[in-house]
């Protein structure tokens, strides 16, 4: 069975969208200077340079919780992954939203080659998006937050125990959106937004 | 004054700084010389520094009054220099012996191996010069083992002309203690190491015309006829000749040997006089006539050249030699011309006209074409055959037994004329008979072959004859059994299992008729399978032929060479021997295991079973062609990029005819390449491609083609990808793969032709305010006991608001499950349907399975239910089948509740029928519904749907649910009862009657390549509209909009506002567009919304038009991002 839904095209979608999400969110981390660059170090993924976490607390953090996501994105049940950005009151200051969509639908063959190209041009806009974002306040953390569409039933699978419910504190406004790219390549959809909060948010 | 000083100092500094380097590197080994050198060099070293007047100053203070002398008195030094060091490091001067390099002068440009001091050393040993500084008067030689690229892209401004060596010819030199020719040892990366064919051709020339004028044409390399020679008669001339010398001919009648033609000989020889006086014109092209050339003359021609006598004065030598020369010339005239891809544009074409290869490959296309049938036939009844398991008889049939006409492995017919003998040679002269003669076997070079038969005559294929002779040769076996599988154009299997009588006897039968209608014989062989088959034709040639009975079959392999199987070739048979098999016998001591282990699995089994005579290949079975592709690997030089591009577009135009000609069209290219390996030498074959690597690449497009000019901009690219040097390229092959048959894909195109005609026409009568009853109907099939449900949807198209109707119990899925690749039958407009050839209606019904009947009687039924209803001023019918329809359509909603991809449903419902849903969303409103019609979840789900339409239909709903209900049956409706005034339900504004709207309103602006904006644009009257339509094809018709804007942006924005016309109804419509587009991308491409919004926002700051537009459209984005997002989207000033 599990044999099976690696074959099946959702599964070998979700396989590579994972993939660049733990390099995207590496990326992400990197641009955002959370870390000294000492602690990344350069690979090439999809013929592109990237960063990879050296330090490996962190690669495993990343790691882990983007491999846990992995059945639940075959299913088509997560519906954002974000990387938040937290000031110390646990006030998000800056997401970044990966909204994924895989059609579940989707019959055919996977073509490696467009979707890894469609992915590719995420990783080379973020890396110039820089300008885009906010400048973080001191001493803030991160997490990564997957939306769900619904609640996974708990006895789902081990991975499940990975990824915990949360209630991250929002926003009271509705936050300002930019979006930095958005991809459509059957049979996966994915669009990356940074999310700040409105200008009329009740500022802390 | 100052003007020039400035110039001849800088200048100065440049060559001196070169030079200082060498100076300096000169100077390492010269110890002697540094203090002086080192002197110099800081001198340099201060010019080059120092600026302008101090520069001058140092001119003047130095002892030569400009560079120029000075570097006069350094070479002068150096020579100086170099002759004392000659003069006692040399051999002693051994008076008589010349030293090796007496007379060369070299000079040695950058970094070789050995130094430039070694050579210096080598030359200062050997009498010759090295010079520090090139001078073209001085340096004979330049020496150098790596050139820049500059260097060598302007050779001959670096060069000079001078030969450009190797520094190992030095060496090399030395070593032989002679002076080496320096040919050989040419740089490699020189594109003139390379021999060219302009060169090559010029030599060969000019090495003909010396023949000619020697008289001893014998020793005229055999290629000569090959190259260029040339000898300028035209076809008449030859003709008059040939009868001349056949007239001739019969005179002497084979008997006086030394009978000279003192008439063609006049006049012969005094042509290849012309040709080595004036080479130029030899060069002239002959015209040329093929197609006169008929069989007789040439035999006549044959006969008459036969009778020459061999020892020949020399005249008469000319003379012969003309003789061949102008066949060659006037038979052949491509091959004379076009050897290569330099100098020939249609090289391709004339390649592919004179290839036997080529020939016998797309000859199967020919075949299949017109014995379709026949094997389409045949191949019904042969599964019957397998089955039935009868005694089986093959046969195997080859044409002209060992040597057809086009089986001659050598690459050329050839004809030879026994110069000794008197014998005749036939017009069906055998190779084995030449073999025996003159040793001329199949396989040989032509080169070869002439140089043991000078007087070869080599003509060119006549195909005509060729296709004409495998064509009869096909009739006759086709008339003689109908299993019959085409393995070449003279080569055949036949299935005669199921004939009657003797296999043999009816392969004498066929034989012989082959004979009669051919003139040509064959050989057969008859056994049980094909393999056997084939090999009992090896028995029976020539002309003969073999039955093979099973009981014999052992006998007949144990002691057959391996060799002589089908599928073993050099290296197969190579590694056989080396495990000592030769013979199948050998073979079948093997176990089938090991073969497979040795050889892989195919390969071993074939080899297990072919030893053992067994083959399970059926009669009959011809493979489809998997790809369709032309290669040239012969004769392929390119001087540039130019040459390159050119030959390749002529491939792509041969492929092109190949796949059209085999009915396909391919999806797959694969461009391949032989690359000339970097040490190899000039191909032993003339103008082969020796040596070479094999590169490939391929790209895959998402649609077949056959087009030429796809083809040429696929290969363009995929030529690109290889950044070769042209130089280099010694073959190009294109292939197409991935073949699908034409007819489907024209079926295709058909379709889509017939849909934007049929989606146009709608459109038309949509502005003709025609009275236009659609229907949309799909079936869910997915759904077991559903059924086949439909929906009819009739629209008031006009208006653009549609009325669903329900004639079944509805299932909503079925409606989002028909995500319309083909034209919704909504699309379709009646009027033109009807009024469709029977033949395309079929067609239509066909695509849209058979619905489309149903779909026109059911049309036809509500039509003229609505039109009576509304004739007869029914309000309550209407109304109540306004309500049926509301009916339906909430229940459909009900189902999209419970449908995983809920989303996508009700956006798809929210598109499809905001207006209707208006409709039925009044109705609670309104109270006027009655409840049975209701599903109990109604309110549920319509809030659900409510809650997905956008913000302002909402509103307009509820505003217009009173005016819709009195304007139903306004005057409108009884001017033209069928058309339904509904719009007021659905439009925003309900005064707007102007037909232009109309089309907006139909929610697919977007719909459609090009989109359907696009063509209401361009006819719009508001320049605006036009320039937007117009910026559709500018930017790339991508169907985005982003690109569209940012083409906009390049245009002056303050025109925009220049009109005043239609501002309201452009707006309007703009907004329009603009909504739809959100509404289409809003949920997989924020980003491209984003993108135009901004430039939009640009505009906006520019243009007062789009600052209205702006701010109409921003609030309905960011209520949709907000829906989808939850956030807005940020359109900061920044930029």
């Amino acid at each position: 069975m599990d044999r099976k839904d690696n074959q099946s095209p959702q599964g070998e979608t979700a396989r590579i969208l994972v993939e660049f999400l733990e390099v995207a969110i590496t990326s992400i981390v990197f641009l955002k200077g959370v870390y000294p660059s000492g602690a990344f170090e350069r690979r090439r993924y999809m013929n592109l340079v990237v960063q990879r976490a050296r330090h490996p607390q962190l690669r495993d953090y990343i790691h882990s919780a983007v491999f846990g996501l992995l059945p639940f994105i075959q299913k088509g049940m997560v519906e954002r992954a974000a990387v938040i950005f937290f000031n110390t009151d646990g006030i998000p200051v800056e997401r970044f939203v990966f909204k994924l969509a895989v059609n579940q639908s989707y019959g055919s063959k996977v073509e490696h080659a467009d979707l890894e190209f469609s992915l590719r041009s995420f990783l080379i806009k973020l890396s110039v998006s820089e300008s885009l974002t906010k400048v973080l306040p001191r001493d803030y953390r991160w997490e990564i937050t997957a939306y769900f569409r619904s609640l996974p039933e708990a006895s789902a699978n081990k991975d499940v125990e990975q990824w915990i419910p949360t209630d991250t504190r929002q926003w009271e406004q509705p936050p300002l959106l930019t979006p930095i790219k958005s991809m459509s390549s059957e049979p996966l959809c994915v669009q990356l937004y940074i999310e700040h909060p409105s200008l009329s948010e009740p500022k802390p | 004054m100052s003007m020039e000083s400035t110039r001849s100092a800088n200048s100065a500094k440049r060559s001196f700084n070169n030079n200082s380097n060498s100076a300096s590197s000169n100077s390492n080994s010269n110890p002697s010389n540094k203090k002086k050198k080192t002197s110099q060099k800081t001198l340099g070293v201060a010019w080059g520094s120092n600026s302008r007047s101090s520069s001058r100053s140092s001119f003047s203070n130095s002892p030569f009054s400009n560079f120029g002398s000075y570097m006069v008195e350094k070479n002068r030094k150096l020579q100086n220099q170099f002759e004392a060091e000659a003069s006692t490091s040399s051999h002693g001067g051994l008076g008589s012996v010349k030293p090796i390099f007496d007379g060369v002068s070299i000079f040695v440009d950058g970094f070789t191996v050995p130094s430039s001091q070694e050579l210096r050393g080598y030359m200062l040993k050997h009498g010759g010069r090295f010079e520090n500084y090139f001078s073209r008067r001085r340096v004979t030689h330049i020496i150098c083992s790596n050139l820049p690229d500059s260097k060598i892209k302007n050779l001959r401004s670096f060069s000079r002309g001078l030969p450009v060596v190797k520094p190992t010819w030095i060496l090399e030199s030395v070593s032989a203690n002679k002076l080496l020719s320096w040919v050989p040892y040419q740089l490699d990366q020189l594109a003139n190491n390379q021999p060219k064919l302009s060169a090559f051709f010029t030599l060969k020339r000019s090495s003909v015309s010396n023949g000619a004028s020697t008289h001893a044409p014998c020793q005229v390399n055999p290629e000569a006829e090959d190259s260029s020679l040339k000898v300028g008669t035209s076809g008449d001339t030859y003709f008059s000749e040939v009868s001349k010398r056949f007239e001739h001919s019969k005179q002497i009648s084979g008997e006086s040997d030394d009978l000279v033609d003192e008439n063609s000989n006049a006049s012969l020889v005094e042509e290849p006089a012309n040709s080595s006086g004036k080479p130029c014109e030899v060069a002239m092209a002959v015209p040329s006539n093929i197609d006169t050339e008929d069989e007789s003359s040439v035999k006549n021609y044959l006969q008459s050249n036969h009778y020459q006598p061999s020892a020949l004065v020399s005249g008469n030598c000319i003379n012969n030699q003309n003789m061949k020369g102008s066949p060659s010339s006037t038979v052949s005239e491509p091959s004379n011309q076009s050897h290569s891809t330099l100098g020939d544009p249609n090289f391709v074409e004339n390649y592919f006209k004179n290839s036997r290869l080529h020939f016998i490959g797309t000859w199967r296309n020919r075949y299949r074409k017109r014995f379709r049938t026949l094997s389409d036939g045949f191949n019904c009844t042969s599964s019957n055959i397998k089955a039935s398991a009868l005694k089986t008889a093959i046969m195997h049939v080859d044409m002209l037994s060992s040597g057809t006409i086009l089986n001659y492995e050598i690459s050329l017919l050839l004809y030879a004329i026994q110069t000794t003998g008197k014998e005749l040679l036939k017009f069906h002269l055998q190779t084995t008979l030449l073999e025996i003669m003159v040793g001329i076997k199949a396989g040989m070079f032509v080169r070869d072959a002439k140089a043991l038969c000078p007087h070869l005559v080599i003509f060119p294929y006549n195909f005509e004859a060729y296709e004409e002779v495998a064509d009869q040769f096909y009739s006759v076996l086709h008339k003689h059994g109908n299993k019959v599988q085409a393995v070449s154009c003279d080569e055949a299997f036949l299935d005669v299992t199921d004939s009657e009588g003797d296999p043999q006897l009816l392969a004498s039968k066929i034989r012989r008729e082959i004979f009669e209608t051919t003139g040509c014989t064959a050989s057969a062989g008859i056994a049980g399978n094909m393999l056997m088959a084939r090999l009992a034709t090896r028995t029976a040639k020539p002309d003969g032929q073999c039955y093979i009975p099973p009981e014999r079959v052992d006998d007949y392999l144990s002691q057959l060479p391996i060799k002589a199987l089908p599928g073993i070739g050099y290296v197969l048979e190579e590694k056989l021997k080396k495990q000592n098999v030769r013979t199948c016998g050998q073979l079948r001591m093997i176990s089938k295991d090991s073969l497979q282990k040795d050889f892989g699995l195919k390969t071993g089994e074939m080899l297990w079973n072919y030893s053992r005579g067994v083959d399970n290949r059926l009669v009959g079975l011809i493979q489809e062609s998997k790809s369709v592709g032309a290669e040239v690997n012969w004769g392929v030089r390119f001087k540039d990029v130019k040459d390159a591009q050119n030959f390749l577009s002529n491939l792509c135009k041969e492929v092109s005819l190949r796949l059209q000609g085999c009915g396909v069209e391919g999806r797959t290219f694969t461009l391949k390449i032989k690359k000339r390996r970097k040490d190899a030498e000039e191909p032993t074959k003339y103008m082969g491609h020796g040596d070479c690597e094999n590169l490939s690449h391929s790209t895959t497009v998402p649609v077949a083609t056959d087009d030429v000019e796809v083809l040429q901009r696929i290969t363009k690219q995929l030529f690109g990808s290889f950044h070769l040097d042209v130089k280099e390229i010694r073959g190009v092959g294109l292939q197409v793969s991935r073949l699908e048959s034409t007819e489907n894909s024209k079926q295709g195109l058909e379709r889509n032709s017939l849909k934007s005609w049929l989606t146009s026409a709608s459109a038309r009568t949509e502005e003709l305010c025609k009275n236009n009853y659609v229907a949309k109907e799909s079936s869910n099939q997915g759904c077991e006991g559903e059924g086949d449900e439909t929906l009819v949807q009739l629209c008031g198209n006009s208006v653009g608001l549609s009325i669903q109707m329900d004639s079944n119990t509805y299932n909503g899925a079925a409606c989002l499950n028909e995500v319309s690749v083909p034209p919704p039958l909504c699309h379709l407009d009646m009027g033109v349907l009807k009024s469709l050839p029977p033949e395309l209606f079929s067609e239509l019904n066909e695509i849209y399975g058979g619905k489309l009947v149903d779909f026109v009687a059911k049309n036809k039924g509500k039509t003229e239910n609505m039109n009576h209803t509304l004739r007869a001023y029914s309000h309550e019918k209407i109304e109540g089948a306004m309500k049926e329809g509301q009916a339906a359509l909430l229940s459909s909603m009900v189902f999209q509740n419970e449908i995983p991809v809920e989303n996508k449903a009700k956006q798809h419902i929210a598109k499809e029928v905001p207006a209707v849903s208006g409709a039925e969303s009044f109705v609670p409103a309104s109270g006027l519904m009655k409840t049975d019609l209701i599903p109990s979840s109604l309110s549920q789900v319509d809030t659900a749907v409510l809650q997905q339409l956008p913000e302002e239909l909402k509103v307009d709903i509820f505003e217009h649910l009173p005016a819709h209900r009195m304007q139903v049956f306004s005057p409108n409706v009884l001017l033209y009862p069928t058309e339904i005034p509904l719009e007021a339900l659905g439009t925003k504004t309900a005064e707007n009657n102007s037909g232009s709207k109309d089309f907006v309103l139909d929610n697919n602006l977007w719909v459609g390549i090009p989109p359907q904006w696009v063509e209401k644009f361009k006819v719009s009257n508001c320049l605006i509209l036009n320039i937007l339509a117009e910026m559709y094809y500018k930017s790339g018709s991508t169907g985005n909009l982003s690109p569209i804007l940012q083409c906009i942006s390049s245009v002056s924005i303050h025109q925009l506002d220049a009109f005043q016309d239609g501002w309201d109804e452009a707006m309007y419509i703009l907004c329009e567009l603009l909504k739809q587009y959100i509404k289409l991308k809003i949920e997989l491409d924020i980003e491209e919304i984003y993108v135009c919004f901004r430039l939009l926002r640009r505009f906006a700051m520019k243009s007062e038009f789009f600052i209205q537009v702006y701010n109409i459209v921003s609030p309905y984005l960011q209520a949709l991002v907000g829906e989808n997002y939850g956030g807005n989207l940020h359109m900061s000033l920044k930029d």
